[in-house]
């Protein structure tokens, strides 16, 4: 048996070896204990999970200026997915693990429910008083508060807006449209009045796929038509309201089978505005980060011909756009929550956001800044944004909110792809699923075994 | 200590390390993933707790309208994809069995759409089939712009478009399955068919395919369990969209797991899957089975 005598050899080895092993590894760790002794010295590192930004040298230079004036303090970086579902998965990661040595992150403006309610998010009252929250827009503060208590900071604003060929319109008489109506008016003689000039142009584009966009194209058309998606203090679904089902009739029927082409079923942001862009659209609902690409001559055809206003709305209600953007927060988890405060203290400040709106074109959060000449002289548009950004409205701020999210986009893509299913039907069956989950918060609620966090844990 | 008790402890030992492996990552997560299936657990919702609540998930589960629909999604998939990989597989296998000029370059060409990794070549399908610049698009229609298709837009093209890219992608690799089939089928037999002056069609029908059927059925069953689990193509091509018609039952695991935090329902989506995978396979070994053991020549 020389295999097995060998064997045994190994076996005898291996339990030694380890010992060995971990016996050296205990000696080489020991030095790495005497310095954390000096930690004194050493800055405090925050970590930061961020996305891959659109603009990395105006946020290379935000962070070296943050470290410059609190030397104290070093950013790590850690770049996650550029998709909102996607960095949504990597950070939830985190936070269910609670990974202590994750710091600060962003939250879209539909997570702070979630973060709140799961206690992943550290409430930020101490720290961020109702006197300075209320130099924010509003909207954008409204985004970050759960039952009472504030957990984000916006770092920007962004909102739908309607986007329109400022030269089409003049030539064929017309000023921006005020109602839906008006929008398909006007969409309606322009395609026909250009037929033989520009066979391809469309009435409108705009961003209908299956995913988050869709729920923030509809609730535009849902919103203002005096409709909304949930109840006030969230607790039903109200997609089954006759002014609701009138936006989906009017979305499926005017828009998506007259003035659009089919293929924005298929469309996210860049499709739909490369639609724009190319000369094919009259009407394209985006965010403000299209601007600088429609009025890019390397990038868009139409550029210096592009107009912007707010979106239209149905008769007897208002205009809506839906509020999108990204909010500070601190984890529940961080060992470092005031020096993570001194940071978003300063990039949410006077100085950086105007630092961002100069040179990564991001709409501030501040409403003073939107009066300010050095922001203005750089982006003389604003001016005329403020009122947009005033009209921005809150997805369901709920702790299921993504329950919810692909329950509405599966409801608001049936009715557009499906051109024979019945729409109040759908809605009916949509509400008592989204009712089902907003049942299970109210529960959560009503358990007192749910405890905020308000103190932050010690190393 | 005898010789034969010996040798069983050395077995032993040796399968050890084998066995602890798969105890970590298959036994254990298989087990845990069941364990949650009991309990409801919301992550954003911890005040909730994680009750353990029984079989109410997997009542939950057969009521629940869009798992049924996830399923004939899936099924429908499943079905499409392996019929049409089997049948150009065999295609692709015959072609690369005979002796030509360059028929290593064929069989590496063959290869190439097996090789490229799924969520590449989900991709290249999705600009394929763009709505404006899609060669798909541009080969049927040339400059009729007018007339493009936008084929992911309408929830039955869609869902033949996610079909073909996978028919496209692993086809080869059926054929691979049902190449290894043919060699192993011996030349006597084509050469007494001949003499006995039977034609190409009477030489597949009657020695090739009934000699053949091992390997088809092996390839079959490693395609329904892969179409089974598809996952990436409809990630990147569709998302699900439009309106429900691509969603196969693991995207919607997904969501439910990592998106929306229902773990206890998300486990039990993956455990049906589970079982449902594992019946099926039962089935195919039981059928196929039989006729491996019989060409065992010892």
């Amino acid at each position: 048996m020389p295999l097995f005598s060998s064997n045994r050899i190994a076996f005898v080895r291996l339990p030694v070896l380890s010992v060995l092993l971990l016996t050296v590894g205990f000696f080489i760790h020991e030095p790495a204990v005497g310095e954390s002794r000096q930690a004194e010295i050493v800055p405090t590192l925050l970590h930061f999970v961020t996305w891959k930004a659109d603009h990395p040298d105006a946020w290379e230079e935000a962070i070296t200026r943050f470290e410059q004036a609190y030397p104290h303090v070093r950013i790590q970086r850690e770049i996650a997915p550029h998709s909102s579902t996607a960095y949504h998965d990597v950070l939830t990661q985190k936070l269910k693990n609670r990974d202590q040595s994750l710091d600060l992150f962003f939250m879209d403006v539909i997570w702070p429910a979630e973060f709140a309610a799961a206690g992943w998010a550290l409430p930020l009252d101490e720290y961020f008083p109702s006197s300075e929250r209320r130099k924010f827009l509003r909207a954008t503060i409204e985004a970050g508060t759960y039952q009472g208590r504030v957990y984000g900071v916006p770092s920007r604003v962004d909102g739908g807006m309607l986007y329109y060929r400022k030269d089409l319109l003049e030539r064929h008489g017309f000023s921006p449209p005020r109602t839906w109506d008006d929008l398909v008016r006007q969409a309606n003689a322009i395609v026909e009045g250009e037929r033989i000039r520009q066979p391809a142009l469309r009435g409108y584009s705009g961003q209908f796929k299956q995913y988050e966009g869709l729920v923030c194209n509809v609730l535009e058309f849902i919103g203002s038509s005096n409709g909304s998606l949930l109840t006030k203090d969230g607790v039903r679904s109200l997609l089954a309201k006759p002014e609701t089902i009138r936006a989906m009739q009017f979305v499926r029927e005017r828009i998506i089978q007259k003035l659009a082409t089919p293929a924005v079923l298929t469309y996210q942001e860049p499709e739909s505005l490369a639609v724009f862009v190319q000369g094919k659209a009259v009407f394209h609902r985006n965010w403000p980060y299209a601007w600088g690409l429609a009025n890019d001559p390397r990038y868009s055809k139409v550029a210096g011909r592009v107009g912007v206003t707010t979106l239209p709305h149905f008769p007897n209600g208002h205009s809506v756009s839906s509020l999108g953007g990204w909010l500070y927060g601190i984890s529940a988890y961080s060992r470092h929550p005031k020096e993570a405060w001194t940071f978003i203290k300063f990039m949410t400040g006077t100085e950086m956001q105007t630092h961002f709106a100069r040179y990564a074109s991001l709409a501030p959060s501040r409403v003073a800044l939107y009066s300010e000449p050095e922001v203005l002289r750089a982006n003389p548009h604003y001016k005329k944004w403020l009122p947009i950004f005033q009209t921005a409205r809150p997805r369901p701020r709920t702790p299921v909110y993504p329950i919810v999210s692909h329950v509405l986009q599966r409801y608001f893509s049936r009715v557009l792809a499906f051109s024979d299913v019945d729409i109040v039907k759908e809605a009916k069956a949509a509400d008592r699923q989204i009712n089902r989950f907003l049942a299970l918060v109210g529960e959560h609620k009503g358990r007192g075994s749910f405890e905020r966090r308000t103190t932050v844990p010690t190393p | 200590m005898t010789q034969s008790t010996r040798d069983q402890t050395t077995g032993w030992v040796m399968v050890l390390p084998t066995l602890t492996v798969v105890a970590i990552f298959s036994l254990y997560p298989a087990m845990d993933s069941f364990l949650l299936s009991l309990h409801r657990i919301y992550l954003s919702l911890p005040g909730l707790g994680q009750s353990f609540i029984g079989l109410r998930n997997y009542t939950d589960l057969f009521q629940d309208s869009v798992v049924h629909e996830a399923f004939i999604v899936t099924l429908g998939f499943v079905i499409l994809s392996t019929t049409f990989e089997l049948l150009l597989g065999t295609g692709i296998a015959l072609v690369i069995h005979e002796h030509f000029r360059g028929r290593g370059w064929v069989r590496a060409a063959v290869l190439i759409p097996w090789a490229i990794p799924t969520v590449v070549a989900s991709q290249m399908w999705r600009f394929l089939l763009n709505d404006q610049y899609g060669v798909v698009n541009l080969i049927l229609f040339g400059d009729r712009v007018g007339e493009y298709v936008p084929w992911l837009a309408d929830p039955w093209t869609a869902f033949c478009a996610i079909v073909v890219a996978d028919v496209w992608k692993t086809s080869s690799f059926a054929g691979l399955l049902i190449l290894a089939g043919l060699q192993v089928i011996p030349d006597e037999l084509y050469e007494a068919a001949r003499i006995d002056g039977a034609r190409a069609w009477q030489r597949f029908r009657h020695v090739t395919l009934p000699l053949l059927k091992p390997a088809l059925l092996t390839a079959l069953l490693f395609r329904t369990i892969d179409a089974f689990r598809v996952f990436d193509l409809v990630f990147v091509m569709t998302q699900g969209g439009p309106g429900d018609a691509t969603q196969v039952i693991q995207f919607y695991g997904y969501k439910t797991l990592f998106t929306e935090g229902r773990m206890g329902y998300g486990a039990t989506i993956s455990v049906t899957v589970f079982v449902a995978l594992l019946i099926l396979s039962a089935c195919y070994v039981r059928t196929m089975g039989s006729n491996l053991l019989k060409r065992d020549p010892t």
